[in-house]
Order: C-alpha cells, then sequence, then structure tokens
C-alpha cells in the first residue's frame, strides 16, 4: 500500500466506526461502544507498527520483540471457505506478511467448496491444535455460532474477516462493510441507467458474503424511487458456468439497460459478456466486484465502467495484526471493526493495478516496494 | 481407534479357520501379522494406525480427548454415505447421485416441515422415503433401462442438484430443530457429539450383517461377480439392484440431514456436495470394495473414510496450508492404495496356493 493511504485508511478506520456499524443487524450497543473505544487504540497502533515496519526492515526480522517484548511464536488460523480460490491469495499474503513481521506463523485452512461443514471441523480442529488465534470468513448466519462460541470459552479469540454474520459472537470484523457496498453500487445503477431493465448477477444466492450486497443494491434502487426493474440473476460458483448463465441472459433479454454482477467470478464473466457482443459501445452499463487480472483488463479496455475493491490483501494482514496485538497486550487492544474499502476502480483509476506485479493483488511472489 | 481394534477384532475370527490349516502350534508373531493384513481390510487397517501412530508421535494435539471428538464429525458421515455406496460398487455399478440426495434431503425436509407443517421426525421420514424413491429410479435407469450407471446417476446428480437449487432459491436457511439450544431431535439427527458415530456404526454393523450373512448380501456380490450367472441361477438381479440403488439413497439422504442439523444450516450450493460424493466414494474403495464390482466390504469403508479422516485432521492440527493439504491427501491416498493393491495380489496367491 501506498504511504499515504495510511492516513486514509486509519480516517477510515474511524469513519466506519462512527458511522456505519450502527446499521448493522442485530447490533449490540455495548460491544459497539467497546469496539469504537479500541478502534482509536487499534488505529493509532496501526501506524506506529507500519512505521516500526519500516525501520525494521532493514534490520531484519525478530523486530517485534524490540516493540512488544519478548513473546511466544503465536499461531493463528484462517478458517476460509474457498481456500484454493484466487481472490484469496493476496489474503494469504497479507497474512504471511503480517505473520513474518510479528514473528508470528500462520495457517490456511477450511474448504475449498464453500462446504460449511468442512469449515466447522477444521474451525474444531484449530481449537484442538491450541491455536493462539482464529479468522473465520463466516459465510453462513447460522453454521458458526456454536463453534464460534466454542472456540472463545476455550480461550481462543475469534476474528471474522470477509464475511460477517450477525449476533456471531466474534469478536472483530475485518473486511468490507457489504450492505454498504451493495447500496453505493445501486446508487451508482440509478445515476447511470436511470430507468428501465437491470440484471444483477450474483454466483452464490443467500451466502452471507455476497447476498448482502445484492440487498443493498436493492435498497439504494428502490430509495430513489426511479423505475428501474431489477433482475437477480445467480451464475453458480465455477467461472465457465457464470459466463454461459450471463451470455445467456444477454441473448435472452436484449433490452437490459445495465448488467452489474455482486461478485469476483460474476463481474469478470460479465466483462467477458460485454466484450463479447461490443455492448459498451452500445451503450449498456456494466460493472462489478473485485479485482480478477481478467477484470482488470477489460476495466481498462472499457467494456465495463468499475468496479470495487475491496482490498483482500488487508482481510489477511489486519486479522494477524489483531489477533497478535490482542495476545501481546493480554486481551487489552487490539480488535477493531474494519472496513477494509469501498473503493471504485474505472478506466483510469485502474491503470496502476494493470501496470504493476504485487502481492497486494496476488499478482507476484516477491515482495518489492512499488514505486 | 477403538472402533479400528473393534474392526479387526470382529474380522479375525473368520479368517482363522482357513489360515489355522497350515500349523497345529501357536501362531507366530508373523503369521498373525501376515493374516491381519490379508483380510480384505487388513492393509488399510494398518495404514491407518500406521498415519495415527505419525500423527500421534508428530502433533501432540493428535492422541487427545479433545481430538477424539473433533474426529469424529471428519469420517462418521463419510461412512454412512460409503456404507450405502459400497452396495452399489459391489454390483460393478457406481452411484453418483449421492452428491444430491446429500444436498436436495436436507432442503426437501426443510420444505416439509416449514413450508407444509410436517413436523420435525414424520418431515425426516417422508424426506427418507422420498429420497430412496430417487433411488428406486436410478435402480430403474441402470437396471431395466439399461443406462450406463455412472451416466445415469450422473444425469440424477445434475437433475436433483437443480432441483435442490430450484426449492430453495439458492438461499441458505436455518435447519430446523437445529437452532440452539438443541433439543432431543437436534441431538439425536447429528447435532449431538456422539450423533454422527452412534449411527455410522449402527449402520456399518448392520449393513455388514446383511452383506456378510443374509440372501440379499448373497445375491449382490453374486450379481456383481457374474450378472449372467446369477440371472441363470435366479437371482432377481433387477430388483437386487433396485434395491441397492434404494439403500444407497437412504443412507446419502441421512447423511444430508445429519449435517445439516450439525451445521445448523441448509446449504443449496453445489459444489461442497460434489466433493463430499467423491471422498465417499474414495472412502469405499480405499477400505477394500472393487470398483470393478463382485467384492466389497461395509467394515472397510468405515475405515477407509476413518484413514482420509485421520489423515485431513491430522495434517490440519500440523498446520499444514489447504493448497498443501491437497498434495499430501493425494500423496497418501496413493500409498494407501497401492498397498492395498499390493496385499490383494498378495492374498490372491495365498489363497491360490493353499
Amino acid at each position: 500500500m501506498a504511504e499515504s493511504d495510511q492516513g486514509l485508511e486509519a480516517a477510515r478506520l474511524h469513519g466506519y466506526a462512527d458511522s456505519t456499524v450502527i446499521d448493522r443487524p442485530g447490533f449490540d450497543r455495548r460491544a459497539f461502544l467497546r469496539r469504537t473505544a479500541l478502534t482509536g487504540v487499534a488505529a493509532g497502533s496501526v501506524s506506529t507498527l507500519l512505521a516500526a515496519c519500516g525501520s525494521s526492515a532493514s534490520g531484519g526480522g525478530g523486530g517485534s520483540a524490540s516493540v512488544f517484548g519478548s513473546h511466544a511464536s503465536y499461531k493463528f488460523v484462517f478458517v476460509n471457505h474457498v481456500t484454493t480460490n484466487p481472490f484469496f491469495t493476496p489474503t494469504q499474503y497479507g497474512a504471511a506478511d503480517a505473520s513474518s513481521l510479528l514473528g508470528c506463523s500462520y495457517q490456511w485452512t477450511g474448504s475449498e467448496s464453500s462446504n460449511v461443514n468442512q469449515m466447522v471441523n477444521a474451525l474444531s480442529s484449530a481449537v484442538t491444535a491450541k491455536a493462539d488465534g482464529i479468522a473465520v470468513s463466516l459465510i453462513d448466519l447460522h453454521a458458526f455460532n456454536a463453534p464460534v462460541e466454542a472456540a472463545i470459552k476455550a480461550g481462543i479469540p475469534v476474528v471474522a474477516y470477509n464475511a460477517d454474520a450477525p449476533g456471531n459472537a466474534r469478536l472483530s470484523y475485518i473486511g468490507q462493510d457489504l450492505r454498504k457496498a451493495g447500496e453505493k453500487m445501486g446508487e451508482r445503477i440509478v445515476s447511470d441507467v436511470g430507468s428501465g431493465e437491470v440484471a444483477l448477477f450474483i454466483a452464490t444466492p443467500g451466502s452471507a458474503n455476497l447476498q448482502p450486497r445484492i440487498e443493498g443494491a436493492e435498497a439504494a434502487v428502490k430509495a430513489s424511487g426511479k423505475p428501474i426493474t431489477l433482475h437477480t440473476v445467480a451464475t453458480g460458483a465455477a467461472v465457465p458456468g457464470e459466463l454461459s448463465t450471463i451470455d445467456a441472459y444477454w441473448v435472452g433479454h436484449k433490452n437490459t439497460k445495465g448488467m452489474y454482477a455482486v461478485d469476483g467470478g460474476s463481474t469478470e464473466s460479465l466483462a467477458k459478456v460485454m466484450q463479447k457482443y461490443g455492448l459498451a459501445a452500445k451503450g449498456v452499463k456494466a460493472g462489478g466486484f473485485d479485482l480478477t487480472e481478467q477484470t482488470q483488463n477489460l476495466l481498462k479496455a472499457g467494456d465495463i465502467e468499475f468496479t470495487i475493491d475491496q482490498q483482500p490483501y488487508l482481510q489477511g494482514f489486519l486479522p494477524v495484526l489483531q489477533l497478535f496485538m490482542y495476545k501481546v497486550s493480554g486481551t487489552l487492544t487490539g480488535l477493531a471493526e474494519t472496513d477494509t474499502g469501498l473503493k471504485f476502480l474505472n478506466k483510469e483509476t485502474v491503470a496502476p493495478y494493470v501496470s504493476s506485479k504485487s502481492r497486494y493483488e496476488g499478482t507476484a511472489t516477491a515482495a518489492k516496494v512499488i514505486a | 481407534m477403538a472402533s479400528v481394534a473393534g474392526g479387526s477384532a470382529a474380522q479375525t475370527p473368520p479368517a482363522a479357520p482357513g489360515g489355522s490349516e497350515h500349523s497345529l502350534r501357536a501362531p507366530t508373531r508373523r503369521q498373525v501379522f501376515e493374516r491381519v493384513v490379508s483380510l480384505r481390510e487388513g492393509s488399510i487397517i494398518v495404514v491407518t494406525i500406521i498415519t495415527a501412530i505419525y500423527f500421534s508421535a508428530n502433533t501432540s494435539s493428535f492422541f487427545t480427548g479433545t481430538n477424539f471428538k473433533t474426529l469424529l464429525p471428519y469420517f462418521a458421515p463419510f461412512a454412512i454415505l460409503a456404507a450405502g455406496e459400497v452396495f452399489v460398487m459391489i454390483l460393478g455399478e457406481i452411484d453418483l447421485s449421492i452428491g444430491a440426495m446429500y444436498l436436495f434431503a436436507p432442503i426437501l425436509f426443510y420444505k416439509l416441515d416449514t413450508s407444509l407443517g410436517f413436523g420435525l421426525v414424520p418431515g425426516v421420514i417422508v424426506t427418507l422415503l422420498l429420497c430412496m424413491v430417487v433411488g428406486a429410479l436410478n435402480g430403474f435407469f441402470v437396471a431395466v433401462i439399461g443406462i450406463n450407471s455412472f451416466v445415469a446417476t450422473l444425469a440424477m446428480l445434475f437433475t436433483f442438484e437443480g432441483l435442490a437449487l430450484i426449492i430453495s432459491h439458492g438461499t441458505p436457511v436455518a435447519t430446523p430443530g437445529a437452532q440452539p439450544p438443541l433439543g432431543t431431535f437436534g441431538k439425536v439427527f447429528g447435532g449431538g457429539t456422539y450423533a454422527e458415530i452412534i449411527w455410522a456404526v449402527a449402520i456399518v454393523a448392520i449393513l455388514q450383517v446383511v452383506l456378510t450373512f443374509t440372501r440379499w448380501g448373497l445375491y449382490t456380490v453374486a450379481i456383481g461377480s457374474n450378472k449372467l450367472g446369477a440371472a441363470e441361477a435366479g437371482v432377481q438381479v433387477k430388483l437386487v439392484m433396485i434395491r441397492n440403488y434404494m439403500l444407497c439413497s437412504l443412507t446419502a439422504a441421512l447423511v444430508g440431514i445429519f449435517e445439516a442439523v450439525r451445521s445448523a444450516t441448509v446449504q443449496p450450493d453445489p459444489a461442497g456436495a460434489n466433493e463430499i460424493l467423491f471422498l465417499a466414494v474414495a472412502a469405499g474403495v480405499i477400505g477394500g470394495t472393487l470398483l470393478t464390482g463382485g467384492s466389497g466390504t461395509i467394515v472397510g469403508a468405515l475405515i477407509g473414510a476413518l484413514f482420509l479422516g485421520i489423515l485431513k485432521d491430522g495434517l490440519i492440527l500440523q498446520g499444514v496450508n489447504a493448497n498443501y493439504l491437497l498434495f499430501y491427501t493425494g500423496l497418501a491416498v496413493i500409498v494407501a492404495m497401492s498397498a492395498n493393491v499390493y496385499v490383494s495380489r498378495a492374498r490372491r496367491g495365498h489363497s491360490g496356493s493353499g
């Protein structure tokens, strides 16, 4: 991340805690106050730490002991719903980088195929292995409530990343505010399309990491009062299937004025369909989420108008950081609700992503400073 | 681990008469080892024990009471799935639609309970019956129409995964009767810590007895060895095949409900179900059942599932990352199967000479 973004990020941390948490259903005021109090401390510690990182990088590893005192080599476990999905490659780099910065280790496990039973099994194994902390993507509203409570009862702090479930006992959430992201997209649909038929593509409807975006978009369109008819279309979890679904949808619904997707795979497929039929030139509007390489290229070529970045790297880096702080501070500090962002990228602003290869986007393995 | 010891002990006596002709003296340690290994389940028992010892030695948290509980859901559902699948595999056929039953049953159960007001237990019973009808359809397509079982059940897999998505509108829902605090229904049907393993052991025991000691089991093996011969000997081949497919759908539907209750959520995403399907078939094959038919063991399927479960749990406990997990799992399965093939060849050679 560029140096100047740190301030922005910290500001966003504050802004998020002050305004948006309240919108969450199942919101707990007491927990909110506690978290808000922690946010300031944590945001401060982020910048201190990043500064420390700059100086200790030249001095070699093991710098964390000189800052925080000598600590055990903590082991944190990430439980993920699609462990081998390329979206999470930068997340794993983030977790790896934070771990080596702080003298910890991390494990990446869970399910390859959104199977919540396998995720619950992996979570139980992490508790059995006495992990020092667990980060889990809460893609289901019910499945993780009891296991997370059991882990916390066993003395293992649990944070959520990438997807959150209201009412879950997790100590903090690090990821995009999914409903707000959907609302922003909905506002964009209203201003770009204005009226007519609009398709919303979603890989797996109902999953807690995608559905809030659809709901947010629907709410924003409804609130605008514009004569826009939304059609939600399920595309499935695999890219080849998504491509044919979206292709077929366009062929069958040529009066569609705008097509939007709420997940990375569908966005990439949507962009390919837009390119195939030259729809941007015909005035069809399109946009979506996340930054696969194909999405970047097609956005730059002008086939879609925007994509929304949620900084997957930070979704690995910050959970390790928060869990680490929580451990070294003896639970006094570290946890903070963190919105990893809602960054609209367009044809121009996507350029640096296309031209650079980095761990932050999962396109390179080697760490290097991007000038 | 108790179930492994139990499984081998239970299987030793039937093998003993054949082996004991050779020596009147007390068997040496080597002979005992040879006898265990030459059981159909023998090599996988040995491989499983070695795997467990390896993880016990390398991971302090493996051989603990906590991990015993952690390990149960890693293999119990697969043991039940594989138990039903083995009945189809012995016929020389395959049932891929178990993935769809696993996915479809809890959604059907949810609809019956919430939309149609069946209540919990009647809902489960009707779900299981309907899934058995699907199994009968599988059997009908394979045995009566004569469609290749791989293709027929693949088509049924797609059909019912699609139907599951359609009736659920692709949206996960909360499993009825599985929300905390857990009632008796939830505890019995998969939610209790030991629920799935008790069901698994009971189902495996019953089906092993059916396979070994009843006419149904005998006919199943006969059809798998020589379909034409069995038919000429008066076995009602089509009926037995349809019955086995119904059994297979029943066990898969049961596991679907157990797993939905355990996780308190009904998930309509077929990706997870497809993975379950292959693991269940793998458990059966690793346990010593031939994909070509004519030979199979339910206890072996349980141990095959246990092997896969220990492997996955142990690797996660050791801190292995997801990408390496697949890699190691693949290697371990190859090693286990090589041992299986080698031992079964040795067994054939042994019985051939004797």
